[in-house]
């Protein structure tokens, strides 16, 4: 248990940090490979909350394609490879607050809802087998999955639309 | 672990998402920043699901894995378009519309 | 044990081989969903036609269009005998898991989407081929948006309800960019698309408090569960999921203050899919608000009416408000629009049936208006859409009476001027207003419809009442004295003589209409044992 907090919250650490400089650094790939960082401590969570199958779809799908197409689309678009002078707007101070007003009622609204309930106090500490999730998604979310498969080909045939050259 | 960790986590991730796309102008950084509101959402659905002890939020935590990479692959798309017409994605400077 | 030690043993065990595995699944009532497959199906078979056909005649795509429109819409009314039939019918009932409703209210909805489609449709088809765009994909992106729509009404799970809202949005994302040369629609599509991103991001953090404070996604366990327990040990936590859920919704139905995206957006986008998006996208928006607030959490209805009464409130007078400081018709109606859904917003607050009802009716017959409306601006902008100024409908009333008079219905309607569907679909909000007791709201919308009612007038005016343009009187740029007469293709044509006697005709006969809204009760029904 110990050694699981103490891993939890070096991965968190360096998240959040690392998620501060996806929205404050000035370097747009710099941005990027930030978010990597941030991405790949989502999969280490999802693997410590015993999620490995979604675990290791956050790798594939996210830093496998998501980012990939994000550096695709930077170096594409040849937007400056150093430092930008101008990627923030002036309402900054404005966000800021905002963000931590949200920050602050969340919290509160947490805390005042499971107080120190604890993981596996519930589900008995058993993990969820990957067998149980691909159980669930062809029994009780059929319907979504086969959205998600419409949805995808939506995606599809509108990036063609609006990529393609006339 | 405590339910508590994992959610505070998420509405941290959450909050800074939400600053970054307040703040910034860069299209693309935009993107990035509702990236990670994403994947603030999908921490608090496995820590629900594995408090729940059900699949249930693994299962939707995979539906916005999916739909994520679907909203990337248009979003840039479009990104691509307008720089072919302008070279600029800068939102502000995307004044045409103002007025 | 702890969960890494327990994946480490899963891992050391040995693989044994899995001869056959059978997974139960779901039982599926076909039926039920016939008309969201006859409208997501073909959307394919139509790309793949558009590939494979060498040579099709003019406008192929959109009659096909209209044709799969038409027949998913001609087994939802099928299909709504049998839901809402209490005697002969089986009534409503949730199919798939019980994440999927059919009931009077997903199927009217339906219908509504359908008519949406097959209007932007007949719009756009002399739209794209007046541009240089004509092609399938414009087509099968509407049906696929329709699809979704489909699937947000019907939806009994948040996931469901999700999903369904992603597959509306992301074409329409597309289609708004889709002018390939005008600027204007491409920052429009990506101002949307941001926005849009955004607003899901927010909807799905709200997701997911709801399901931690309740323990279920199904609509109707986490009825259910409030019901037996009104004080979830998550109250807090289920009030703050329900904010980022109306945050969510605020952004695609467009009420005030999550608006912003609206004027630029309607103002870029090519006119047809503006027709879209103003009458099918925001009908599904809000077939999904009335679900999940006036249905799942009517319990909790004292605690969150406050706020969707403010956001109406607010709603109301900044969208009636902001038109009126408008010179651009499209930004215009981007504002009457944003007035209009803060009535349906009134219809929302109120948590009753006679509410839902109304907002039924009101989403069909503004469907039907906004339509039409895009119509005549599509036509008059001409080509790249350069007239969309309130100058280019000067003495439209001499030079194309007929033009100028379907117009004058439609807007006449948007107005509430009585014998047309227009007012009895204000007066149903309003009736449901005070019936609830709400009468300051009740004035509220009256005020709205009054400081709206200047805006249309002075298209009217200048339709009729003002000399065409003289070129002495011009700024500077000498104009031509008599502008080419406006080009009615005859596909467009048809929707808009049709959009104008469905106005008239539930002008005079409302009865038709709020009949079958006062039929379409939503439920949502908890998951069987």
């Amino acid at each position: 248990m110990v050694a699981q907090n103490i891993f939890f919250g070096i991965i968190a650490f360096v998240m959040v940090v690392a998620a501060l400089r996806v929205v404050t650094t000035k370097n747009i790939v710099h941005a990027a490979l930030y978010l990597v960082i941030v991405l790949a401590g989502v999969a280490a969570q999802f693997i410590l909350t015993g999620a490995e199958f979604v675990g290791v779809t956050q790798i594939l799908v996210y830093i496998g394609a998501v980012v990939v197409l994000f550096l695709f689309g930077i170096m594409l678009t040849r937007a400056r490879i150093g430092r930008e002078v101008e990627v923030d707007n002036e309402k900054r101070w404005l966000a800021g607050l905002v963000a931590l007003v949200l920050f602050a009622v969340m919290s509160f609204a947490l805390v005042d809802a499971f107080e120190d309930s604890r993981i596996e106090s519930v589900s008995g500490g058993t993990p969820q087998l990957t067998s149980e999730v691909s159980d669930a998604i062809f029994k009780d979310y059929l319907i979504p999955f086969e959205a998600a498969s419409f949805l995808l080909l939506a995606a599809l045939i509108g990036a063609i639309v609006v990529a393609r050259r006339e | 672990m405590w339910l508590n960790q994992f959610l505070i986590l998420g509405a941290l991730l959450f909050c800074i998402g939400v600053y970054g796309v307040l703040a910034r102008r860069n299209g693309v950084m935009v993107l990035m920043s509702i990236e990670l509101i994403l994947n603030s959402v999908n921490i608090n659905l496995v820590a629900f699901g594995a408090f729940n002890g059900t699949p249930v939020g693994q299962v939707f935590a995979l539906f916005v894995i999916a739909v994520a990479a679907a909203e990337v692959g248009v979003g840039l798309a479009i990104v691509l378009l307008i720089y072919r017409n302008r070279t600029s994605i800068d939102l502000d400077a995307a004044d045409l519309l103002k007025g | 044990m702890s969960l890494l030690a327990s994946l480490a043993a899963q891992a050391a065990q040995p693989v044994t081989p899995v001869t056959s595995v059978l997974v139960e699944t779901p039982s599926v009532d076909w039926w039920g969903l016939l008309p969201l497959i006859l409208l997501a199906a073909p959307a394919m078979v139509l790309l793949h036609a558009s590939s494979l056909l060498r040579r099709v005649f003019r406008g192929f795509y959109a009659t096909a269009s209209v044709g799969i429109a038409g027949t998913a819409a001609a087994f939802a009314i099928v299909q709504w005998f049998r839901v809402t039939d209490l005697d002969g019918g089986r009534g409503p009932y949730t199919t798939v898991a019980s994440a999927y409703t059919v009931d009077g209210y997903s199927v009217f909805i339906t219908v509504v989407l359908c008519v949406a489609v097959i209007v932007s449709s007949l719009v756009a088809d002399g739209y794209l081929r007046r541009e240089g765009l004509d092609g399938a994909e414009t087509y099968a992106l509407l049906l696929l948006s329709a699809s979704g729509g489909v699937v947000m009404a019907s939806a009994n799970d948040l996931i469901v309800l999700f999903l369904g809202l992603e597959v509306l949005s992301i074409p329409v994302y597309v289609l708004a960019a889709s002018h390939l040369r005008r600027s204007a629609s491409q920052e429009a599509g990506f101002k949307y698309f941001i926005l849009g991103a955004f607003a899901s991001a927010f909807f799905l953090y709200g997701i997911a408090l709801v399901y931690g404070a309740t323990g279920s996604t199904n609509l109707g366990t986490i009825r259910q569960t409030l019901q037996d327990d009104p004080f979830v040990d998550g109250g807090a936590l289920l009030l703050a999921g329900a904010a980022f859920l109306l945050v969510g919704f605020g952004f695609k139905v467009a009420a005030v203050p999550f608006h912003a995206w609206t004027p630029d957006v309607y103002q870029g986008a090519p006119s047809p899919v503006v027709s879209y998006m103003a009458s099918g996208v925001k009908a599904a928006g809000f077939a999904g608000l009335v679900r999940v607030f006036d249905v799942t959490l009517a319990g909790q209805v004292r605690d969150w009416q406050p706020i969707v009464v403010g956001l109406a409130v607010l709603t109301l007078l900044g969208g009636s408000v902001l038109a009126v400081a408008q010179t651009d018709v499209k930004r215009m109606l981007a504002y009457s629009s944003i007035s209009h859904a803060g009535f349906l917003l009134v219809g929302v607050a109120v948590a009753s049936p006679e509410g839902a009802a109304a907002v039924l009716f009101y989403l069909a017959a503004y469907g039907l208006m906004i339509g039409g409306t895009f119509a005549v601006v599509t036509a008059v902008a001409g080509p790249g859409e350069q007239a969309t100024g309130i100058d280019a409908f000067r003495g439209l009333g001499r030079r194309q009476p007929m033009l100028a008079l379907g117009f004058t219905v439609l807007l006449f309607a948007q107005t509430g001027v009585p014998l047309t569907s227009g007012f009895f679909a204000k007066f149903g909000v309003i009736k449901a207003a005070v019936d609830g007791g709400w009468y300051w709201l009740a004035a509220v919308a009256m005020l709205s419809a009054v400081v709206g009612a200047f805006v249309y007038l002075r298209l009217v005016v200048a339709m009729f009442m003002v000399e065409d343009i003289d070129p002495h009187h011009g700024d500077g740029d000498v104009v031509a004295a008599t502008p080419a007469p406006v080009a009615m293709p005859a596909a467009l044509t048809l929707a808009l003589a049709a959009t104008v006697v469905a106005t008239l005709v539930v002008g005079f006969l409302p009865g038709l209409l709020t009949d079958l809204a006062g039929d379409a009760v939503p439920v949502v029904l908890a998951t069987l044992p």
